[in-house]
């Protein structure tokens, strides 16, 4: 009886420890997940906190993404304040020191590229919900995806040093895949080079750096503040001056504005897949950009 | 003159009939010459041949230079972003953030009653323009082992009287194991949902009739400390054990201040002598996730401590709360939505001790039940009904009398960081004169500084 005792506490103690081998990682967007996974694959467990089919920055701390954190060993997240109206209460109720600001398992991807729409000079927030730190979205442009599997496999590789050369090729694979795939997908996109399209969000700026079309105007008039009646009307002047024939939107925006924008210029829209699992069969990071092409190039019509 | 003309004569026979000659022989005696023509017009086709394909050559080779030159800029910018990567820097300063609440209504009844049907510290409770709450927060991590934070709050009374609070301090643990973690210092006790938020989180600009009653005006916090539990279930299970002061003005229903009446009952001095006349408080908090777009809470509260109408008496409070949130798989800032909350509390509250000839127990229960539906971009319609009754003959106590009240409002989010809010109270009162009173309020509320980081 009290060797039974002695084994069960034991296994309460150590069992789970040990039935858990793989690392396990907690994203806070799809896209991280999908990284992570091509570079550790079955090395490790991810979940992302977040579906796809919202917009992050507006996620909430639910208890379900406590346990996560509370269970993970890895945390990667966005970063520039992409998660700050929910993660830090999220840190503080996980109670996982390792996850935490400082913690090894805590990895702000922020930190592996250069962020654009660094604010210059003065700023308050008469001019709208501007990210002090830069642009966070920039996941939408195929080369800081290599940067941040570099920094997910050099993270990988100081947590669990064994499989080290596992995911240093699985980076390689991963980069010469993408290089690849961003020249085909460059091609593809080639009549866009040069031209001027609107944006619902100043959120796609990197994929127009990428692919180097121009964004000369946002329907919001200041981020994260909805359009009015005079906006949208400043817009169709601007759509017929500037020639703008793209109007580029993430699903999850109300539709009536570029519904009224089409309307009143003909202005094509796409609805492009903004995250990994934000549309349907985008399943990985390479079938986002492969949704984005594929949106662009039907609402372009070339 | 003649000569010359002779001689130019027989120069022209002479040409002519050598021209005869040469067009008659020529073709014998070169017969490479024979296909001239026909030698030409191949010749021109190979140069146009050749000339095409050099010019195919050319495209080829220009197509290729192209693409080396993509293929270089690329590699460039691929270099340019890949060498030296910038650390845009986390920001683990000092978090501060002020965030102020004001309202402007009217009642139809007068600002004595108002003060009675508005009990909450926070309610617009006068006919005109209340301040109802500024609250400067600020927070950080201390070192690896905690994070702190401070709220202090600015009112000012019917009497137009500044009040600055201690409202919370408090620091919690970052590094325990197990699942555990400690809270400690003034804290609101975490007792259902709505007790621990701050009223810039709520979704009503008043706070429901039963909270004012059990826990006084300014809800239930106290110095103390609990530790809470996150067990390893397949679902979130969270357990909360805490103990705290019981004695203090925000600490109503346990060791009140001198000479307040509960129910005809004088409140004497009673200080905490030892560990058992403290305030326990126990929580257990489920959670699970019915679907990506749905989430469901579901606790459970109870409260035990001394209470001050005798030297033994004890008051116990328990609750049961539900919050059930909706929004689909596309929503644009969280919108739209569909949440209810509700909330079911109950006090028993012994009045005097054993053996003292008035001695009875008075039990109070209520509950408030609210929907909210987000049902545009930026708007929210809210929907609340509340019920709240006690035991024995109070017609005429406004703390004990059966009370209800309907609410409607209407929520307008400018930004992320400021929202305009109307609100139409019928209440039914039965203290009232006239049974009934409307109220409409207007509330305004503004956020500065950090972003506020908040639980579901």
């Amino acid at each position: 009886m009290r060797f039974t005792t002695k084994t069960l506490i034991f296994v309460f103690f150590f069992g789970f420890g040990a039935a858990h081998s793989a690392i396990r990682i907690v994203a806070t967007t799809q896209d991280l997940a999908s990284i992570a996974q091509s570079i550790g694959g079955e090395k490790i467990e991810v979940q992302s906190l977040t579906s796809g089919t919202r917009d992050p920055h507006f996620a909430e701390a639910k208890p379900s993404m406590i346990r996560k954190v509370f269970k993970a060993d890895l945390l990667l997240l966005v970063g520039a304040d992409m998660e700050i109206g929910w993660l830090p209460a999220l840190l503080q109720s996980g109670r996982n020191s390792d996850v935490q600001v400082g913690g090894s398992g805590h990895l702000d991807l922020s930190n592996s590229v250069r962020l654009l729409d660094k604010p210059q000079g003065a700023i308050d927030r008469s001019m709208g919900d501007v990210h002090t730190k830069g642009n966070p979205h920039y996941w939408l442009d195929p080369r800081n995806g290599i940067n941040m599997s570099k920094a997910i496999a050099e993270r990988l590789s100081e947590l669990d040093p064994e499989n080290k050369q596992f995911y240093q090729s699985q980076q390689i694979v991963f980069e010469n895949k993408l290089n690849q795939k961003f020249k085909e997908w460059r091609n593809l996109l080639s009549p866009l080079r040069g031209q001027s399209v609107i944006a619902y969000h100043k959120s796609l700026i990197y994929l127009a750096d990428a692919f180097e079309f121009n964004i000369v105007g946002e329907v919001e008039p200041k981020p994260g503040i909805a359009p009015s009646a005079g906006q949208l009307n400043h817009l169709v002047d601007l759509i017929r001056k500037e020639n703008v024939s793209l109007l580029i939107m993430e699903p999850y925006y109300e539709k009536r504005s570029s519904e009224y924008l089409s309307k009143q210029t003909k202005i094509n829209v796409a609805v492009l897949p903004q995250s990994v699992k934000s549309m349907p069969n985008i399943e990985n990071y390479f079938d986002l950009f492969d949704g984005i092409v594929l949106s662009l190039k039907k609402a372009g019509g070339f | 003159m003649n000569n010359h003309r002779s001689n130019y004569r027989i120069f022209r026979k002479k040409l002519g009939f050598t021209l005869a000659l040469l067009t008659i022989y020529l073709p014998i005696f070169s017969p490479n010459l024979v296909f001239a023509e026909s030698e030409t017009n191949s010749l021109l086709t190979e140069i146009k041949k050749q000339l095409k394909k050099l010019k195919n050559e050319q495209a080829v080779l220009e197509k290729r230079l192209e693409e080396i030159e993509d293929k270089e800029k690329t590699r460039q910018l691929m270099t340019q972003t890949t060498s030296q990567p910038i650390a845009n820097g986390s920001d683990n300063q000092l978090k501060i953030g002020l965030s102020g609440l004001f309202a402007g209504g009217f009642s139809s009844v007068d600002n004595n009653d108002l003060e009675n049907l508005q009990a909450g510290g926070h309610d617009p409770n006068r006919n005109g323009f209340t301040v109802q709450n500024v609250e400067l927060s600020i927070n950080s991590t201390v070192d690896p082992y905690f994070d702190a934070q401070a709220n202090i709050i600015f009112l000012i009374d019917q009497d137009g009287e500044t009040v600055v609070e201690l409202e919370e301090a408090f620091f919690t643990t970052r590094a325990l194991s197990s699942g555990l973690q400690v809270k400690a210092g003034q804290y609101f006790t975490e007792f259902g949902r709505l007790n621990p938020m701050h009223p810039h989180r709520w979704d009503f600009v008043d706070q429901p009739v039963i909270l004012s009653r059990l826990f006084g005006g300014d809800g239930l916090r106290s110095q103390g400390a609990r530790v809470s539990w996150l067990m390893p279930t397949d679902w979130y299970s969270e357990l909360i054990i805490g103990a705290q002061n019981a004695k203090g003005e925000t600490v109503a229903s346990f060791l009140f201040e001198e000479d307040e009446v509960i129910a005809g009952h004088l409140l004497g001095e009673r200080s905490a002598r030892n560990f058992s006349d403290l305030l326990f408080s126990a929580r257990w908090l489920n959670s699970v996730d019915f679907s990506d777009s749905t989430s469901f809470n579901f606790g459970l509260s109870g409260l035990s401590g001394p209470n001050s109408s005798g030297k033994t008496t004890n008051t116990s409070i328990v609750g049961a709360d539900a919050f059930l949130k909706w929004h689909p798989d596309y929503s644009q800032r969280g919108f739209p939505f569909v949440s209810w909350h509700t909330e079911w509390l109950s006090r028993r509250y012994e009045a005097n001790d054993r053996g003292n000839f008035n001695r009875e127990v008075l039990t109070d229960s209520g509950f408030f039940s609210q929907l909210l539906w987000g049902f545009e971009l930026d708007w929210i319609a809210g929907l609340r009904f509340e019920n709240t009754h006690a035991n024995g003959d109070n017609l005429l106590d406004p703390l004990r009398d059966k009370r209800r009240r309907l609410s409607a409002n209407l929520t307008w989010r400018l930004s992320e960081f400021s929202k305009l809010r109307l609100q139409y109270n019928r209440d039914w009162a039965e203290h009232l004169e006239e049974d009934t009173a409307d109220s409409l309020i207007l509330q305004m509320e503004f956020s500065l500084g950090s972003h506020m980081a908040h639980k579901f």
